[in-house]
């Protein structure tokens, strides 16, 4: 019993936490390889961006919630931008090219951020900082905020998707975008809206994660690669399996950590996905002839 | 004709590229010494400030004269903290430009790799950065020569005084790589040898983004000191996230030489109060010698040196060797190095021990006070060096595993 | 086997030949070469996958990687011998390569490129964590392999030549394969699937295939690294080596072998050069990529077509 509140549960906690955070980062992106068929290497900039604009907002106003708002928009219009001028070009050709443009894109935005602000690390202070006792020990409240916000927002995106007008088209641009076109709706619109979204998403995944870890150029690139596993983990262009695989990898990293040395533990998770894909080889949700 | 066309492109890719950079026509007494280090990532902060001791340092040279009345000229290169392009660049560097003294590289598994190379092309290698113990034992050449403390001086230097100030069970955590890996067997292996407990030891992979699943073991293990052997981006995470959890004042806190650099001690100066680091150099030390090396290079760069300038004493020894031994022969001037001794070096007086080529450096023990590091303790270089072990095993032996006590 | 060897490439490999012959060429730059005609030369053999077959490995540093252990291991324990090595990395690549090419065709498209990249991740997280193979620090000072008892390959003009060869033997069978009904199949599972599987050919058996020999001359291409460079470590095997092997095939142009080897060898250069003198090397790097897959799909050889240099044959 000791071991289980004392160990077992702030574990969990840390999991769950984790996981949140992964699912906002892998939301926009399964939503965007779904509708683009792009798998987005630059996912991880937008994110990483994403701290950097909030570092520029806190730096003018002060404010990590002034920040919090403004950092999405920004990235938010660069991503639209981004879209319309390099990708929108490459919707008629092999998703192949998406990948390689956007594995440069990434290179671009690193070393561009890199010389503006420089590879040192920053840190942004969280807006409370505060700790709670919490099953036996002291949780920091921002981490218990972290973990509201992102399941929050999770859930309004949910919402966005299955009850407003917007999302539902976009989730029918994903499913068949010339019919939508034929139907009349400005299909490139919604493409660059939608992009403008998932950055806007990532980069609110990467401020509101910065004051737990760090912001550094290289940030990006270390998180993509799991988000890119959560994304195929939870079947590609599924966003409640994106959601579900988040936390299972959040909760399976911090719990197998318990029992096997750290170092294994990244096979272990390689090895479930790898499982996984051969015993249900579209992921958790994914649909059958989706972009194969 | 088409045909001769795409021939004609690609001799011409192949040629061209290998002749566009073709080295210029020597200028007579011209010397080329090469700064290889990390210009990007998570260890740029070491590879610009070796940069600038370097620069410094040759600035100097040149105003006298020069060595052996050849100017001497700089060669930067970048190894993308990777052995790969380290040799490579390392090759570029004694191959094409022919320089005779080798500083670098930054990370230590670079560092080893480009030990190959400098004892194949007979060339003087200093290194002033890296801290892994092979590199003057199982790897150690005779042109290499070393004047960062690696980590057995480094967790000789620590050990004791953790042990009489601090506390005397040690929880010991160090990121899982060559550097820490180093670090951290270094300390236990010294640290047990003076009575210490370890009470628990764990590896997080390099680059974990969230230390907290870690967080749970250590604070069941009973500790009263907590050992971190981290670097770089990996440290500020760290210590954020341990402060986050009321952790570091639960603790006792101590790193090593690389844990955090100065400059980056001002954004994270409150979970870093109290924190006791070893440190061979700090411009907050008020020791004459530093603090005249420290005004002089914030003169001219304009930021506080830190432990990555030792570059600037590697050249001046360097130089002074081949002024002894009149000759850029690599034998003789690795030779003209033994044993050689030299004043007012940025941390004072200092000699490069014969057996090993390890300069013998005091250490310094640091603690943070509002983001400053202040002097608390010096171990005499002599206590710290250990004993020469070229061409043995320093890890030979050594187990992870924690030893009960009663 | 005039198909198979047109005069242009005897001409092209007899000017390679020449190379360190030429006056006042730095040892250095053979030693560079032999990085550039590496990667090229890989980056050839992933052009037979991605180019001909239409299937994207983001894993090809992993067989690459294991190549170069395999050789690492035999030079560290005193086997110096080059055919051992070899045949040791053909050994280990190919069971690992089998392993991947089995479950990675059974899927198409990106699955196909994300599983090759998972797979890859494992072997780098074993290599990097494993204490047996030095952990992150690699097999490092690594002594010179010989080619036969007493002729080790020891000056920068034989770890050349050794590249040579391989590059010639690389080319030609990738060459042959391309311009057999093999290679003809491959292209038409590229072009359209389930047509080739309703003609009655088994197309996982061929994707498998085409996958395996990508896989062992990359792997042969990685054995040869640690014999030049005398160590080998986890970063090779890192996936965003892979992703420049996938670089190097789009600069110079998919589906052409010829165009993938002056990719690789224009990006080891470019990269070499421009970060002697700047540090945003990447930027330049990136920006091609970006310029390239906008304005230049077919690669640097598709240049050679828009500037009306006659048609090129785009595919076998």
């Amino acid at each position: 019993m000791d071991y289980l509140v004392a160990v077992l549960l702030p574990q969990l906690l840390h999991g769950l936490v984790f996981g949140a955070a992964l699912g906002l980062l892998a939301l926009g992106l399964t939503v965007i390889f779904g509708l683009l068929g792009v798998m987005n290497f630059a996912h991880g900039e937008l994110y990483m961006m994403g701290a950097y604009a909030g570092i520029v907002v806190i730096g003018v106003t002060g404010s990590f919630w002034l920040a919090l708002v403004a950092a999405p928009v920004i990235v938010g219009v660069l991503g639209a931008i981004t879209e319309a001028a390099t990708l929108r070009p490459l919707y008629r050709r092999e998703p192949l090219y998406g990948l390689i443009l956007t594995f440069g894109l990434a290179l671009v935005f690193r070393e561009g951020v890199r010389q503006i602000w420089g590879g040192d690390m920053r840190r942004i202070l969280p807006p409370f900082t505060g700790s709670t006792p919490l099953l036996g020990m002291t949780y920091p409240d921002y981490r218990l905020f972290l973990l509201g916000a992102s399941s929050v927002l999770l859930l309004a995106i949910w919402l966005f998707f299955t009850k407003t007008r917007a999302g539902i088209i976009v989730r029918a641009a994903v499913q068949d975008a010339e019919m939508l076109d034929g139907l009349g709706v400005n299909v490139p619109r919604v493409f660059t809206l939608t992009f403008a979204g998932s950055a806007a998403l990532a980069s609110l995944a990467g401020l509101l994660l910065a004051p737990v870890f760090t912001v550094y150029p290289q940030m990006g690139v270390e998180m993509i690669l799991l988000a890119f596993i959560v994304v195929i983990l939870g079947g590609m262009g599924s966003m409640g399996g994106s959601v579900v695989a988040a936390f299972v990898i959040g909760l399976a990293q911090s719990l197998f950590s318990l029992w096997m040395n750290p170092q294994r533990v990244a096979i272990a998770i390689f090895g479930i996905m790898i499982v996984v894909l051969i015993v249900r080889p579209r992921g958790f949700f994914g649909r059958e002839g989706v972009l194969e | 004709m088409k045909r001769l066309t795409w021939l004609a492109l690609f001799l011409a890719v192949v040629v061209s590229a290998v002749w566009v950079a073709a080295p210029a026509m020597s200028q007579s007494k011209v010397v080329k010494i090469g700064d290889l280090g990390s210009k990007i990532g998570v260890f740029e902060g070491y590879g610009k400030y070796q940069t600038m001791g370097v620069q410094m340092a040759v600035e100097e040279l040149n105003a006298k004269g020069g060595v052996l009345g050849h100017r001497i000229e700089i060669i930067s290169e970048d190894d993308e903290t990777k052995p790969g392009p380290a040799v490579r660049k390392a090759e570029k560097l004694i191959l094409q430009d022919d320089v005779k003294l080798l500083v670098g590289a930054v990370s230590s598994g670079s560092t080893m790799a480009v030990m190959d190379v400098t004892k194949k092309h007979k060339t003087i290698h200093w290194n002033s950065v890296s801290c892994a113990e092979f590199m003057r034992t199982t790897k150690f050449h005779k042109y290499y020569f070393s004047n960062q403390p690696d980590s057995r001086q480094q967790a000789n230097g620590l050990a004791k005084y953790i042990l009489d100030k601090m506390g005397k069970k040690v929880y010991l955590f160090y990121t899982d790589y060559a550097m820490g890996q180093s670090d951290g067997r270094q300390f236990k292996t010294a640290f047990e040898k003076l009575g210490g407990e370890v009470v628990g030891v764990a590896g997080a992979p390099l680059d974990t983004k969230d230390f907290s699943p870690w967080f749970g073991a250590i604070n069941a293990s009973g500790a009263d000191v907590l050992f971190l052997a981290f670097a770089g981006t990996d440290s500020l995470r760290l210590m954020t996230q341990l402060h986050s959890f009321g952790m570091t004042k639960k603790y006792k806190l101590a790193g090593i030489d690389c844990f955090l650099l100065q400059q980056d001690l001002a954004a994270i100066a409150d979970p870093m109060e109290g924190f006791v680091q070893l440190n061979h150099f700090s411009p907050y030390n008020p020791d004459p010698n530093m603090q005249a090396y420290n005004a002089r290079f914030k003169k001219k760069f304009g930021v506080d040196a830190n432990i990555a300038a030792g570059s600037y004493d590697a050249v001046l020894f360097w130089a002074a060797a081949v002024e002894k031994a009149k000759s850029f022969d690599p034998d003789k001037v690795a030779a003209a190095h033994e044993g050689m001794c030299r004043d007012n070096t940025h941390i004072g007086r200092q000699c490069i021990r014969k057996e090993d080529h390890q300069v013998v450096m005091d250490m310094h023990l640091y603690q943070v006070k509002a983001g400053q590091n202040l002097p608390i303790a010096r171990i005499d270089g002599k206590d710290a060096i250990g004993e020469p072990m070229v061409g043995k095993d320093p890890v030979e032996g050594f187990t992870w595993e924690i030893k009960k006590k009663k | 086997m005039s198909r198979v060897f047109g005069w242009r490439s005897a001409v092209a490999f007899a000017a390679l030949a020449a190379l360190p012959w030429l006056p006042g060429v730095p040892k250095y730059y053979l030693l560079l070469a032999f990085d550039a005609l590496l990667f090229g030369a890989i980056a050839m053999s992933l052009d037979l996958l991605i180019g001909y077959t239409g299937l994207v490995s983001f894993g090809h540093a992993a067989f690459y990687g294991l190549g170069a252990y395999a050789t690492a291991i035999l030079l560290e324990r005193g086997i110096l011998s080059l055919w051992a090595c070899l045949g040791f990395a053909i050994v280990v690549v190919g069971l690992y390569a089998a392993v991947v090419s089995y479950f990675a065709t059974a899927r198409r498209g990106i699955y196909f490129a994300l599983l090759t990249l998972i797979f890859a991740e494992v072997v780098f997280t074993f290599f990097r964590y494993t204490q047996t193979f030095g952990g992150s620090d690699g097999i490092q000072g690594l002594p010179d392999a010989l080619v036969f008892p007493g002729v080790a390959i020891d000056t920068p003009a034989r770890k050349y030549y050794l590249v040579w060869v391989y590059l010639l033997l690389a080319y030609a069978v990738c060459r042959v394969l391309v311009t057999s009904h093999f290679g003809r199949v491959l292209v038409a599972i590229r072009e359209n699937e389930d047509r080739a599987r309703f003609l009655g050919y088994n197309v996982q058996k061929y994707k498998m295939l085409a996958c395996m020999i990508s896989a062992l001359l990359t792997g042969l291409g990685g054995a040869i690294y640690p014999i030049r460079a005398a160590f080998a470590t986890p970063d090779l095997m890192l996936w965003t080596e892979s992703g420049e092997f996938i670089i190097s095939v789009m600069i110079g142009g998919l589906g052409t072998l010829v165009g993938p080897i002056i990719g690789g060898v224009f990006f080891t250069l470019l990269r070499d050069k421009v970060s002697s003198y700047v540090d945003w090397y990447f930027i330049v790097i990136g920006v091609v990529l970006v310029v390239i897959v906008l304005f230049l799909p077919k690669g640097l050889l598709g240049l050679r077509r828009a500037l009306g240099f006659g048609r090129w044959r785009a595919t076998a």
